[in-house]
């Protein structure tokens, strides 16, 4: 009969290149026939077959036990090849392994070759419950006579040691012994797993020093060097003796080796041994850095490769002495070698500080530039006046040979992380960060939008002093349709529009003209982008029409009715679109602004120039002199949004809410049916807070119910207004007021209320405002128009300007304060505002930077900027505007 | 530690896969990942491949680890890869592979592809002379071919042409 062996598997496979499926299963069977026999030659065969297969992706894992029947065969050829089928094919849950215990026992008793072919096996596929029962042939097989063996038996018994800890502590003091083997491959095999054992508990090696020491300073053997270099690196820092003595023979091997291999790990270990400190690193770290910088420099591409490697981990400690070598390091992110460009990415990303920030940032953002550059969107557009000053044509687009998309990802990312790591801790002019964030999202071409929009509102909420730019940066985003038009593609960061939306909705009030905005988020292409950027258009959309409309109203001429109507009109017929969008969230929002301004248009149509009461609306409390002349609705919208400011909220502020004294989490909050009494408004004022226990006594009116119930009340007394009676007599309002003084004390410092420090310009009790019946329009108190402007942030010189940055966030009031210590980043760091720069920082971007059309500013005076102070635990009052508050009901 | 010892040649065919920890992918995808990623490299780059696509396809390591490193060879037509941890040292590895290389040239006399090929059991037992279980058990090639031995002559096939040996080595061995 004619068997094919392996050599006939392969050229078979080799001439069957078409219908290699076919040619293998063909063969395949031919195995399943083979391997069942009682030939052993045959059986080997058929193994050795499926072992090639195995490596061409076909399993094997049905044969395992025939592996075993070959791997016990008494022939040293065909044994080792079961046992190389079994290294090859053989997992840590592979059943039969569990029958191999005896076979392995025996064959390490075995002649030496056999023994030399059963550790390789058992280095390879050894499982704990192997481990601990080969163990004991194992260690006795460390003094075996011939060398060979005993190298293996050492690499074997990592293996075992990995597997089965216990092994441990009797393989340890065995294994030390097999530093003074006389065979110096032996002692290099043993220091080989030293170094592998070590660097998973360095503590328990250190007593070997002495012993390594001792081999550094006698051996000649490089490659046991290079091991010994790397064993003290993980074991010195954890004694600081070690670094001592083992900083003269490192320097003197660092200037006298000849392998530069030999001499990276030398260095390598001085950075991550800690060398580096203590009186004598100076110049120690002076020398690393020296070699390095010349391996960086030198012609061999590898050589460049791990100098940058190890000089990423020298720049944490000696920052100062890699700055000298920023020049070279940047030339490194523009080599034509990807692998290269990585570590000098990494390294770079290490040495970034305020100082050398932007040149960095301006370079790695030149390498995003597509090639035909010329074709940058807004980019283009001439420098605004308050700009700083470009090189543009300095820097030339570096034509990258590999553009790939997961590269350009990593670029993207890298600008990001090196910009906002700790907080902004090294952005010393946002405007320009803001440009970075805006180029970024036209060059990027990768999936960035997400992080880049973060980033934007992130900033934007931050620095006070750059809302204005910001807005007006974002305003062009929104007017150009590039973005929009290529939403659908991937890596458009159409995201970006999402943050251009609510920045400008939400700092509308930087904008001179915001309703020329409008006409931008409603046009109809807005429907190719996602919902979720969608539905903030609506959002935005309102806002400005509320910031608008608000301003329109403040002077008001007659003549405004027209365009007011048609923008309400444009509004109202773009939501009646997106009402019936099949996305919830799209839905949700455009019916609710839908409604708003139907109701806006109603009372446009209805108001009258010279206005008389309006039909079908009572105001009783409201004087008819006092009627405004211009629509009311008007104001409709502005509160609903600008009413409170947005703050920055610290990660933890949830968590340090303190629990209330007396609250008590686990009572009811809504108490069982029977229990819910009605009770008097006083009683119920009474037993508030701790303050209002303390009247309790005065007030002497109180029945006490059950504690219980007082407890609930306490609960949600604070939250919830009793209805007033509909009328007070004089006494009662007296009462009243003081009551609400005192509710006013209390909620100072209530973590859950925000309330305005500054005094209110007009009383506008809400409890005395009558709850009326509305027909056609909100009824209003009268808005304090002067109070509008206050919001705005006027323009300011933004080049010589110093930025506040909002690093915590808001805190609850009466917060503990766990958190100082356990958020490092964000916690520590007061931002003093730093020194205001005279010089004006460099300008390298690639591009002309963004022109902000004039026109768009708001005619305004300089004026100081204003900041955002960080506030500290204990202030968590918010600023209220005092806007008018119309109280409608609907 | 070495963790895996790959040989393709330029059209990305494995000619030999030796994994010595198990890997999360199957070593059919690995071995096609790496050699999308090093074919696509000019000659004369730096012999680490380093890509943003292969810090996700390996996945993290773990700490002590330190960070994965690929250290390839062109020879012909042949790609020797070896991924090690951070407990290897970078140009060591590089030498490794020479040194694995030359012992392959003394076994088969001027090896070549069809060498490997048609012997990939030989190149396993070679191989099994350097490398135990993922650390280095000899370096000099005198003893690997001492005892490898035993290497059946390549067959007289289409030599493909001589191997690049001549590469710097960084050792004074």
């Amino acid at each position: 009969m004619w068997e094919r062996t392996l050599q006939d598997l392969i050229r078979g496979l080799r001439a069957n290149k078409k219908d290699e499926a076919k040619f293998i299963s063909k063969a395949v069977d031919e195995i399943r026939n083979e391997i069942k026999g009682e030939d052993m030659e045959l059986k080997a065969g058929a193994v050795l077959k499926l072992t090639y297969l195995d490596m061409l992706g076909y399993d094997m894992g049905w044969a395992s036990f025939h592996v075993v029947e070959v791997m016990s065969s008494a022939r040293n050829h065909l044994k080792s090849v079961g046992y190389l089928a079994a290294a090859q094919s053989f997992e840590e849950d592979t059943d039969v392994l569990m029958l191999t215990t005896n076979l392995l026992k025996k064959d390490l008793a075995s002649t030496p070759a056999d023994i030399a072919v059963t550790l390789n096996g058992v280095a390879n596929f050894v499982t704990p419950d192997l481990a601990r029962d080969l163990s004991p042939e194992l260690i006795a097989m460390l003094n075996h006579s011939r060398p060979h063996i005993r190298k293996r038996a050492i690499l074997a018994l990592y293996k075992v040691l990995v597997k089965y800890p216990e092994t441990s502590k009797h393989a340890r003091t065995r294994l030390e012994e097999k530093l003074e083997d006389p065979d110096p491959g032996v002692v290099a095999a043993t220091v080989n797993v030293l170094c592998e054992l070590a660097r998973y508990n360095p503590k328990d090696y250190l007593a070997l020093a002495p012993q390594l020491f001792q081999l550094l300073t006698t051996s000649s053997n490089n490659w046991m060097l290079i091991k010994i270099i790397k064993l003290f690196g993980s074991l010195s820092p954890h004694e600081p003796r070690l670094v001592k003595k083992l900083q003269p023979p490192i320097t003197d091997l660092i200037s006298t080796t000849q392998a530069i291999s030999l001499l990276y790990e030398c260095v390598h270990t001085c950075i991550i041994g800690g060398m580096l400190q203590g009186p004598n690193g100076d110049s120690l770290a002076r020398l690393c850095v020296s070699k390095l910088a010349a391996f960086v420099q030198d012609p061999d591409q590898n050589l460049k490769y791990i100098a940058l490697l190890a000089m990423t981990k020298i720049v944490p400690s000696h920052p100062h002495l890699v700055a000298e070598y920023q020049d070279t390091i940047l030339a490194s992110v523009n080599d034509q070698d990807i692998s290269i460009r990585m570590r000098a990415l990494d390294l770079l990303s290490a040495m970034v500080d305020r100082e050398n920030l932007q040149s960095i940032v301006q370079q790695v953002l030149s390498h995003l530039v597509p090639e035909s550059s010329s074709i940058l969107p807004t980019a283009a557009q001439s420098l605004a006046q308050h700009t700083v000053p470009t090189s543009p044509s300095g820097v030339v687009p570096y034509i990258s040979p590999s553009q790939s998309p997961a590269y350009r990802l990593v670029l993207c990312q890298r600008i990001l992380t090196m910009c906002s790591q700790s907080t902004y801790e090294n952005v010393t002019n946002f405007e320009w960060y803001i440009s970075v964030l805006v180029d970024l999202a036209h060059v990027a071409n990768v999936d960035v939008g997400s992080e880049i929009r973060d980033q934007l509102v992130d900033v934007v909420g931050r620095v006070r002093a750059i809302r204005r730019y910001a807005v007006r940066l974002m305003y062009q985003l929104l007017s150009d349709d590039t973005l929009l038009r290529n939403a659908h593609e991937e890596g458009s960061c159409s995201e970006v529009l999402w943050a251009a939306a609510w920045i400008c909705g939400e700092y509308c009030d930087e904008l001179a003209e915001p309703q020329k905005l409008l006409p931008n988020l409603l046009q109809p292409d807005v429907a190719s982008l996602s919902p979720e950027i969608i539905a903030v258009y609506i959002q935005a959309a309102t806002k400005i029409f509320g910031s608008w409309a608000a301003d329109v109203a403040q002077r008001w001429e007659d003549d405004d009715m027209l365009q007011v109507k048609s923008v309400v009109e444009q509004l109202t017929t773009r939501f009646s679109e997106l009402v019936s969008s099949p996305h919830i969230e799209v839905q949700e929002r455009a019916a609710n602004s839908l409604q708003l301004f139907r109701f806006i248009q109603a009372d446009l149509e209805a108001h009258r120039p010279k206005p008389p009461t309006t039909p079908g609306f009572a105001t009783p409390d409201l004087d008819i002199s006092a009627e405004p002349r211009f629509p009311k609705s008007l104001y409709l919208i502005q509160p609903l949004s600008a009413t409170y400011e947005l703050n920055p909220v610290a990660t933890n502020a949830q968590a340090s809410v303190p629990t209330p004294e007396g609250l008590d989490l686990d009572a009811w909050i809504v108490p069982p049916p029977r229990e819910a009494v009605p009770e008097e408004p006083a009683e119920r004022k009474v037993k508030k807070g701790k303050k209002g226990k303390a009247k309790e006594g005065a007030e002497g009116k109180i029945k006490r119910s059950k504690k219980k119930q007082q407890q609930d009340e306490m609960v949600y007394g604070d939250v919830l207004t009793p209805a007033e009676p509909e009328v007070e007599t004089p006494e009662e309002i007296a009462a009243r007021a003081r009551r609400k003084a005192e509710r006013l004390a209390q909620l100072k410092d209530d973590p859950y209320y925000i309330i305005s420090d500054e005094p209110k310009p007009a009383e506008d009790d809400v409890d005395s405002i009558p709850v009326v019946r509305l027909e056609g329009l909100p009824p209003l108190s009268g808005p304090s128009l002067q109070a509008l402007p206050a919001l705005k942030v006027s323009s300011q010189q933004f080049s010589s300007t110093s930025y506040a940055i909002v690093r915590d966030g808001e805190m609850p009031e009466g917060a503990v304060a766990p958190a100082q210590s356990s958020a490092p980043t964000s916690g520590q760091h007061t931002p003093v505002p730093h020194e205001s720069r005279t010089s004006t920082p460099s300008r390298l971007s690639p591009f002309p930077s963004y022109e902000v059309p004039d026109d768009v500013d708001r005619p305004s005076t300089p004026d100081p900027i204003k900041v955002t102070r960080v506030k500290k635990k204990g202030t968590g009052k918010k600023k209220r505007t005092p806007t008018a508050t119309p109280t409608v009901e609907t | 530690m070495i963790h895996a010892v790959l040989i393709f040649n330029t059209s990305g065919v494995p000619r030999l896969t030796k994994f010595y920890t198990p890997l999360q992918q199957s070593s059919q995808t690995l071995v096609q990942k790496i050699y999308s990623l090093i074919h696509n490299r000019p000659g004369g780059l730096c012999n680490f491949l380093d890509a943003p696509e292969l810090e996700a396809f390996l996945g993290p390591k773990d700490e002590v680890g330190g960070r994965w490193q690929v250290v390839y060879r062109n020879y012909a037509t042949l790609y020797f890869v070896f991924i090690v941890d951070g407990a290897e040292s970078e140009l060591g590895i590089l030498d490794l592979i020479q040194v694995f290389v030359e012992c392959l040239d003394r076994a088969f006399e001027n090896v070549c592809e069809l060498d490997l090929v048609f012997h990939f059991d030989e190149v396993h037992h070679i191989l099994a002379e350097i490398i135990q279980g993922g650390l280095v058990l000899e370096t000099n090639v005198e003893e690997i071919d001492a005892c490898g031995g035993g290497v059946t002559p390549a067959l007289p096939v289409l030599v493909v042409e001589s191997t690049n040996v001549l590469v710097p080595i960084w050792l004074i061995l």
